[in-house]
């Protein structure tokens, strides 16, 4: 969909066209899909999560300014939903080796043992790992943390598509990653 | 690069998930998501209950204003009828 198709479904649509709202709704669908099952707090169900998101948008067209691209704009509102569902959860101080599956504790092994990357077959165990890790830290600093070293965005993508600014973004990302070590290191100090 | 870091980044670079490719809506959430969006669009169209409330205080507060220099009266009355009236009797017994 080109910018003007875009603009002119989005007229329609705030005057209430249907149709104009379904071609809306197919073309962020594949940006909030991805965006949500990135960020998806545990216990909730992706598809209820993008479908609130959808409805939030297709809801609220007229607030849209036209200042930022639109897919950002539904970017923002797909983040802030998710943080809100993350912010529900509880945060877990630290993780214990107790808690770790052996997978995970041997992911651990390798990582302290082996200068190399960790296998494929290692990556359900890594995810599980980082998980874990995540989960002691605050909403806001793991969906970060999430977009920067899993999703790969840089700090400008960040910025566009959470509206946060780039020194929040640094300041957060630094804040978070020593977190991350110190989490890491009580792991690491804990294995035999 | 501190060795907790390397470490780090590596256990990260593990645990990305790969793209995964086109995503397509699954059966049923377009049509709950348009349904959802035009009984949100009935009922901002039908009567808004905040409008309705503010109106109810509006008025309120209307029948008070109107209301106030009466009752106000009622509740002074009896004083400056008894005042009116002690007048009236000095006023009858200064009579030659």
């Amino acid at each position: 969909m080109t910018d003007a198709e875009v603009a002119e479904c989005l007229a329609r649509g705030r005057d209430g066209d249907e149709k104009a709202i379904l071609e809306l709704f197919h073309y962020m669908y594949p940006h909030v899909a991805k965006l949500v099952q990135a960020n998806l707090p545990a216990k909730e169900s992706a598809e209820d999560l993008i479908q609130k998101v959808c409805i939030k948008v297709m809801s609220h067209l007229d607030q849209f300014s036209g200042k930022v691209p639109f897919l950002h704009w539904v970017s923002r509102i797909a983040v802030n939903t998710c943080l809100n569902q993350i912010r529900h959860e509880k945060r877990r101080p630290e993780v214990r080796l107790a808690d770790l599956s052996e997978e995970e504790a041997n992911v651990i092994e390798h990582l302290t043992t082996a200068p190399t990357d960790l296998d494929a077959s290692e990556q359900m165990a890594a995810n599980e790992l980082v998980d874990k890790l995540l989960n002691g830290l605050k909403p806001a600093d793991r969906l970060l943390i999430k977009l920067m070293y899993l999703d790969g965005h840089n700090v400008q993508e960040i910025a566009s598509l959470t509206g946060w600014s780039r020194t929040l973004i640094k300041v957060r990302a630094f804040r978070a990653r020593a977190h991350l070590r110190k989490h890491y290191l009580l792991l690491m100090k804990e294995t035999p | 690069m501190n060795p907790i870091d390397d470490q780090l980044n590596r256990l990260f670079r593990a645990a990305r998930k790969p793209d995964a490719g086109e995503f397509v809506a699954p059966f049923g959430l377009e049509t709950r998501a348009m349904a959802a969006w035009r009984a949100g669009r009935l009922e901002t169209g039908s009567w808004d209950m905040g409008v309705l409330a503010r109106g109810l205080v509006v008025a309120i507060l209307i029948m008070g204003a109107s209301m106030w220099p009466v009752l106000h009266k009622t509740t002074t009355d009896p004083l400056s009828e008894y005042l009116q009236a002690s007048d009236t009797t000095l006023a009858s017994d200064e009579t030659p």
